[in-house]
């Protein structure tokens, strides 16, 4: 469970403050498939990162699963980070040296999953999001469609209890796009785990049950489709 | 553990930057390590003339003889040869002990005058020491009194052979001059310059005749059987003998050598430093724009989870195992540089030519490798990597991860 208190940010641009975000007061339950969307400049970027402990608020609190992160020290936040959290992003951001497998392989690494179950696991998303035969791939020898499931795998593959995905389809054509999304929500079917991803794109809010949306750092609409649709 | 892992991918995966940077370190070492092995090579060489030829082990003076050094003089010599002779004999550590009678004199081919340093040996005892002998190119070594021996410097100097007649004027203890025939009965090339260029070796029958010295002589030599244990038996010496004498080991005579010596490695640290802080550059550059361009990354790590104290370690871990690479690819090639100095040496012949050098060596310098460097050259050549890839990525991290992914 997240849940945003009273959320402000400032930035700085030279001596003015400009506020990305306006008083955000938000709850997402476990296991929850749910857009944030709005239009270029409306905060969703800041909004996810905060979220994911890569930022601070300038006012007001984060607590996931109770927990208040902004009095976490920055190991602390890393450690969440680790354990409960995967990212997907918008420029994929795979590590360019290291192939598929390996890519995947690093937060297993992290959590010292001892080799032989890393192998698995890996394997086994990487069929999962159909991937087999690019096992040992290097980022640049595969398509932005492919390298964006790669990084789902990544976040997917320490089974955090929640990836935040900012604009994931955003640099894909929409039929590989539709695919992603498709993934993203057999995964969270599947998995049960928590995903919150910003869009700009109407297809993207196609695809999510829960579309909140933003316009100047404030929640301007929050919907809820009905089951089954 | 883990981060190594990762670490040590990316060391091959980053071909460009651990090529580089290994190289840059291997050519820094491998030059202090050849610097060190020539510098070991060469006061080796030092020390072996000084003690082959010039002073052995330790020399007795008459006590304030030495504090004249190079003027020679002769009213401070040793008069009583028999007793010191007797008294050192006894002494347990003493392997071999000749007297010598050093003086200033010039000679003389009926043309040209040039000065130079007698020196009146003991026919027999004197090989039993020093390698004058073994070190005779032409000729004979002294059969007796109207010898001379010269070297081969100052043979050619003037135009001398062997059965050339040579006149050697001195002045004797009470002022008064002295000239006497001799003839060239053997020519040395000793490889000590002051021997080769400057010297005049007669029989001390001879030099104490000339000089009227008597029995008297400027100084008693005294070989050890354990070279490495000289400062004891310097003590037993002075002890049997009393303070009428002054006994002094080769090292103390030729301390200002040593101190030249001491400037040189000064001198090779200097080189060395600049070599390291020339591969240090290099390093933090190639390592600055690693890190650089792997900003992103460093933001994409700390999103999964990566301290910053994760991220530090690795680059560490990265320099650490380039610099290990660079540094056993240094030492190897140094060593490989060094087995030719040891084995073949370097000709410095044309560059001494026309010096007056007073370093006792010859030029050609044979290397001689020191192990411990080596092994320290080792240690500080990763040392170096590890803190020079330390100052880039604290940078990097410094950098909110916000930030380092904004960073494209
Ligand atoms: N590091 C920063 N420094 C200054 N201003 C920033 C910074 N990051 C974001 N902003 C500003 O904050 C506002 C919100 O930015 P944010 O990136 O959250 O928007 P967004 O909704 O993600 O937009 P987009 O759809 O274009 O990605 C924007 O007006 C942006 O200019
Ligand atoms: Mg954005």
């Amino acid at each position: 469970m997240v849940e945003a208190i009273d959320l402000h940010k400032d930035y700085k641009i030279g001596k003015v403050l400009f506020p990305a975000l306006r008083g955000i007061d938000i709850k997402i339950a476990n296991g929850e498939f749910t857009a944030i969307a709005g239009p270029s400049g409306s905060g969703k970027t800041t909004l996810l990162n905060i979220i994911g402990c890569l930022d601070v608020p300038t006012k007001g609190k984060i607590l996931i699963d109770g927990t208040n992160v902004n009095e976490l020290g920055s190991k602390d936040k890393a450690n969440l980070r680790k354990n409960k959290i995967g990212f997907v992003f918008q420029t994929f951001n795979l590590i360019p040296v290291l192939t598929a497998y390996e890519n995947i392989e690093i937060p297993l690494i992290l959590l010292d999953v001892e080799q032989g179950k890393r192998k698995q696991k890996i394997v086994e998303l990487l069929e999962e999001v159909g991937l087999g035969e690019y096992i040992d791939r290097r980022p640049n020898e595969m398509s932005g469609g492919q390298q964006q499931r790669v990084a789902i795998a990544r976040a997917l593959v320490k089974e955090p209890s929640m990836v935040l995905a900012d604009e994931p389809t955003a640099n894909l054509d929409s039929t590989t796009a539709k695919e992603i999304l498709a993934l993203m929500q057999e995964l969270n079917g599947k998995h049960g785990t928590t995903f919150i991803f910003s869009t700009h794109d109407q297809l993207v809010m196609d695809y999510s049950r829960r579309t909140v949306s933003l316009r100047d750092g404030k929640i301007v609409d929050d919907k809820t489709k009905p089951r089954g649709h | 553990m883990k981060i190594v892992n990762i670490a040590w991918r990316n060391v091959f995966r980053h071909t460009r930057r651990t090529i580089i940077t290994a190289a840059a370190i291997s050519v820094g070492l491998s030059s202090m390590i050849f610097m060190n092995t020539m510098m070991n090579g060469a006061d080796k060489m030092a020390s072996r003339n000084i003690i082959d030829f010039e002073t052995s082990h330790m020399e007795i003076f008459a006590e304030g003889y030495y504090r004249e050094e190079g003027v020679f003089p002769l009213d401070t010599i040793v008069e009583n040869v028999a007793f010191v002779v007797d008294e050192v004999t006894k002494i347990a550590g003493v392997k071999e002990i000749t007297r010598r009678v050093k003086f200033q004199a010039s000679i003389s081919d009926g043309i040209d005058e040039l000065p130079v340093l007698g020196m009146g040996v003991d026919i027999e005892n004197d090989n039993r020491i020093f390698r004058i002998r073994e070190s005779v190119v032409a000729g004979t070594y002294l059969q007796g009194e109207g010898d001379v021996l010269i070297g081969e410097n100052l043979a050619s100097d003037m135009a001398l052979d062997v059965g050339s007649y040579i006149t050697i004027i001195t002045k004797d203890r009470n002022g008064t001059y002295n000239a006497y025939d001799l003839t060239v009965t053997g020519i040395i090339n000793t490889g000590h310059p002051l021997f080769d260029r400057n010297m005049a070796i007669i029989p001390i029958t001879q030099a104490q005749d000339l000089l009227a010295l008597g029995p008297g002589v400027t100084e008693i030599c005294v070989l050890a059987s354990d070279e490495n244990r000289l400062e004891p038996l310097k003590a037993r010496i002075s002890q049997a003998i009393g303070n009428d004498y002054e006994v002094l080991t080769w090292k103390e005579m030729n301390a200002a050598i040593f101190e030249i010596s001491g400037f040189k490695r000064a001198g090779q640290f200097m080189i060395a430093l600049v070599v390291v802080i020339i591969a240090a550059v290099g390093i933090v550059n190639t390592m600055l724009m690693a890190v650089m361009e792997r900003i992103p990354e460093i933001g994409t790590l700390k999103a999964m989870g990566f301290s910053n104290t994760g991220i530090v370690k690795m680059f560490i871990y990265e320099g650490g195992i380039i610099g290990i690479f660079g540094s056993l690819l240094g030492c190897l090639f140094g060593l490989l540089v060094s087995m030719y100095l040891v084995h073949v040496g370097l000709d410095f012949s044309s560059v001494f030519e026309n010096m007056d050098i007073v370093y006792p060596m010859k030029f050609i310098i044979k290397g001689e490798i020191d192990y411990l460097n080596l092994l320290f050259v080792f240690l500080f050549g990763v040392f170096v990597s590890v803190v020079v890839s330390l100052w880039p990525v604290r940078r990097a991290t410094r950098l909110e991860a916000v930030d380092a992914l904004r960073h494209v």
